[in-house]
Parts: C-alpha cells; sequence; structure tokens
C-alpha cells in the first residue's frame, strides 16, 4: 500500500485514509456574476490534465479531514510533496 | 439523551475466545461530543477542559483528531455548554458512535489485520481516526495491551465479526 505524507498529521499515512479532490490551485472567481459563459466554462470544466507532474488536492478525509495540495507524478503514481492549502504552489 | 428513551444496542455479544488473547466486548454507553474550533484557546476557556493540542494526542477523556477537531468522550450525563456566541462547533454525537473494547495480548495484531495503521508503534494514551478495511474508525490506546474502537452504530456488528473472525 502506498503511503502519503498529510502535512498536518505530519507523518506518512496509509493511501486508503485519503480521498482524491482533483486539480489544485484553481482559482475561484472573485466576481462570480461578472462571469461570461467561457469564463465559467474554463473555471468548472478546463483541466490541465498533463502526464507526469501534477499540482493535486487530496483530502486525508479518514484521518484529521484537511484538504492538502500534493505533487504527484500522474505516470509513475509517486508523490514527490504535500503541502498545506493556502502554500504557494510547488 | 433521554432516560426516558429505550436503548437499542448494537448486537455486539462479547467475544473471549479459548486461548485467542484477545477479548472483545461492547463498552457501555458514553457521551461524545464533536467539538470544531479554529482557536482551541477559545474551546479551553468556554468548556474548563484543557485541550490537546497536537495531532493523535489525548488529554483525559479529549482527543484531537484533526488541526482544529477534537472528540470528547467522557461518562453519561456530562453536559458541555453550545458556546453559540462563540466561533466554536459543539455537538452532542453521544448516539452516532458505539466503542468496541479490543483487549488482550494479542489486541493490537487483531486490529491490524483490517486497519493499516503500525498500531505496534502507536503510543499508549494516541488516537487517531483512521479505516478498518472500508469502515471508518477511531483508534484510542488506552494501554498497552486494550484500544478503544470508537465505530458508527450500524457498522459496529459488521467490525465485530470482523474482529472475531480476525481473532481466529
Amino acid at each position: 500500500m502506498m503511503l502519503i505524507h498529510c502535512p498536518y498529521c505530519g507523518e506518512r499515512r496509509p493511501e486508503i485514509e485519503f480521498a482524491y479532490a482533483g486539480e489544485a490551485h484553481v482559482a475561484r472567481p472573485v466576481d462570480p456574476s461578472a462571469y461570461t459563459d467561457e469564463e465559467w466554462e474554463r473555471f468548472l470544466f478546463i483541466r490541465a490534465n498533463p502526464r507526469g507532474r501534477h499540482n493535486e488536492r487530496w483530502r486525508h478525509i479518514h484521518g484529521c479531514g484537511r484538504f492538502f495540495n500534493a505533487v504527484r507524478d500522474t505516470v509513475t503514481d509517486k508523490f514527490e510533496t504535500t503541502y498545506k492549502a493556502g502554500e504557494p504552489r510547488k | 439523551m433521554s432516560d426516558l428513551l429505550l436503548r437499542n444496542e448494537p448486537d455486539c455479544a462479547g467475544f473471549a475466545g479459548e486461548g485467542a488473547g484477545v477479548a472483545i466486548r461492547l463498552a457501555e454507553p458514553m457521551a461524545r461530543y464533536s467539538l470544531r474550533a479554529r482557536d482551541a484557546q477559545v474551546l479551553e476557556d468556554l468548556i474548563g477542559l484543557a485541550v490537546p493540542r497536537a495531532i493523535g494526542a489525548t488529554l483525559g477523556d479529549m482527543a484531537c483528531l484533526g488541526p482544529d477537531g477534537w472528540l470528547l468522550c467522557a461518562s453519561v450525563g456530562t453536559v458541555l455548554p453550545s458556546g453559540s456566541d462563540l466561533p466554536v462547533a459543539i455537538t452532542d454525537v453521544s448516539e452516532r458512535a458505539v466503542r468496541l473494547l479490543v483487549e488482550g495480548p494479542r489486541a493490537g495484531e487483531v486490529l491490524m489485520a483490517g486497519c493499516p495503521i503500525d498500531l505496534d508503534r502507536f503510543a499508549v494514551g494516541r488516537a487517531t481516526r483512521t479505516v478498518f478495511e472500508t469502515v471508518e474508525i477511531v483508534v484510542w490506546r488506552l494501554r498497552d495491551d486494550a484500544f478503544a474502537v470508537e465505530v458508527w452504530r450500524s457498522f459496529a456488528p459488521w467490525l465485530r465479526l470482523a474482529l472475531v473472525h480476525a481473532a481466529g
């Protein structure tokens, strides 16, 4: 079983305690009512979907319950690093 | 929790297998509170109990499960203030979960049949939310050879059966 480092618990925990939560650093619209359809489309549906290094959100749902960000390689499934929500992109 | 209500405990008959090295039984009913607060100090001032700060730490009846979440498992009748005017969330979850006590020299081994955490290196007095197979549990190490397992009520009969099977 793969172990994932939770930046809040400060330890490596089994992957089945975690849930994937999509791409990280997708900023919410500051002024939603001013968004055009194209901007909504980009915000809601358009994702980077890279082959390789990917910044993504994870949640330690069966643990401390917190969302955090991780850098994972989508080819090898290896986690490069994890960091707390709100910290700059790594 | 009202004394007028009939208690309906899940079907969790005690298990103490001959030579199994482990005993499993349902604990007495408890008062449980889920406590949430960004600032632990606010919580401490409100309820008048010391609050553990490190995730996984316990202090008396209280376990710190997350950076802003705690679980209090106290004797029946414990009542906490609601803190309605403060940025805290204190919720009575007494009937949400039941507690299975897993005791004996093989307690950790039996739990590790379905729990992916290394309980051999899980210090006494530590508590954490985790999973058993796919069921969410809270493991609390009471003593070297005793674990308390908090599990949501409807999962309890299955968890008890799985533990008994693991105990062989």
